[in-house]
């Protein structure tokens, strides 16, 4: 009986710390099971992530103006129509990314048309640019609780399984190409990464 | 669904994805709000959502349903033109007119948050409403003549 009672213990714990993901599973290998090495690999897969224009469009910098870059665009270009989305980042001093990327619970599909989820459009904060930066600039920001929104890797884990607009990163719909690998697998890559003590390239 | 717009309740029978546009024109019959692209990118159907500028041909019914809908023709009327709609007519702003009520409803949307808009302002708020015609440097012009408009009301 006292097994009984253990084991169920355990699986209770197991569940409330391991998996609590609500899209996606959150299962970070055990403590100390991930090499430098390994950790390194997985950054190298979330750097093609973080790096990809449908991630790294919106991650820009102070001047607050959104890019169009990537494949179906040939080159990279300030994102039409003058946009600023100011510092606000939702574009209230301005146009509202609202204005275009409106609330919808369905995708919006249609080429060229504006990207929308079920959740209001606004650009990722000033102090997570990534647009343009190199690997080991991203990979030393993304550790930062000062820059990364005070997160550990379970919390970075945790914003991926909620927020919508990443989640459009893999299926953006309109002829865009995806970001890579998928949501489950980048998620995985941070976990691992995270429990391999964040390593970043310029490590000592 | 039931959508309020130009302050009366209206029900009308559509799909939830249906563009708000659709409605405006189809089943409403409110023919101001004009169809340019259908991807957001003219401007042309702008009308206010809750108080914010929206293209209306990116907007689901069902998002619509419970907000505060305001067209071109709830803006102001013959009688009592609103000051951005008044400035347009005294600096003869309109050419062919086919994008002027989205013009029109941008540029009120821009003096409620900016009462005192810079042409910096005004060129970042409304480069995303375009007009085939150019009259761009009149848009500006009337921009700044409506919000003094509204200053001395």
């Amino acid at each position: 009986m006292k097994w009984f009672v253990a084991s169920l213990v355990a699986s209770s714990f197991a569940i409330t710390a391991f998996a609590e993901g609500e899209n996606v599973s959150i299962n970070p290998p055990a403590d100390g099971s991930v090499s430098r090495e390994d950790g390194l690999a997985a950054w190298q897969r979330i750097y093609e992530v973080t790096s990809h224009p449908r991630c790294s469009n919106c991650h820009v910098g102070a001047d607050n103006i959104p890019m169009w870059s990537g494949p179906s665009y040939g080159k990279s270009r300030p994102h039409g129509m003058n946009v600023n989305a100011g510092d606000s980042r939702i574009g209230a001093e301005y146009v509202q990314c609202a204005t275009c990327h409106a609330y919808r619970e369905t995708s919006n599909d249609r080429p060229h048309a504006a990207p929308q989820v079920a959740m209001n459009w606004q650009l990722a904060p000033v102090e997570a640019e990534w647009f343009g930066k190199s690997m080991v600039d991203i990979c030393n920001q993304l550790r930062d609780p000062a820059r990364n929104g005070g997160r550990d890797f379970r919390e970075i884990a945790s914003h991926l399984d909620h927020d919508l607009i990443l989640h459009w990163a893999w299926s953006p719909g309109g002829g865009r190409e995806p970001a890579p690998y998928s949501l489950q697998e980048h998620v995985d890559d941070v976990l691992t990464w995270g429990v391999a003590g964040y390593p970043c390239a310029n490590d000592e | 669904m039931r959508l309020l717009v130009n302050g009366e309740e209206r029900e009308v029978n559509v799909e939830d994805d249906m563009p708000l546009l659709w409605v405006l024109r189809d089943e409403l019959g409110l023919k101001g709000t004009k169809y340019g692209c259908g991807i957001a990118q003219c401007g042309a159907c702008t009308v206010h959502m809750d108080g914010v500028a929206v293209r209306s041909c990116q907007v689901a019914a069902a998002s619509a349903a419970g907000a505060d809908v305001v067209t071109i023709e709830g803006l102001g009327s013959p009688d009592a033109l609103h000051a951005v709609q008044e400035a347009w007519v005294e600096h003869q702003v309109a050419q062919c007119g086919y994008c002027q009520s989205g013009q029109i409803m941008q540029a009120a949307s821009l003096l409620e948050t900016n009462p005192k808009p810079t042409d910096d302002d005004i060129d970042i708020v409304m480069g995303g409403n375009l007009c085939r015609c150019g009259t761009y440097p009149r848009i500006r012009a009337a921009v700044k003549t409506a919000a003094t408009k509204l200053q001395e009301a």
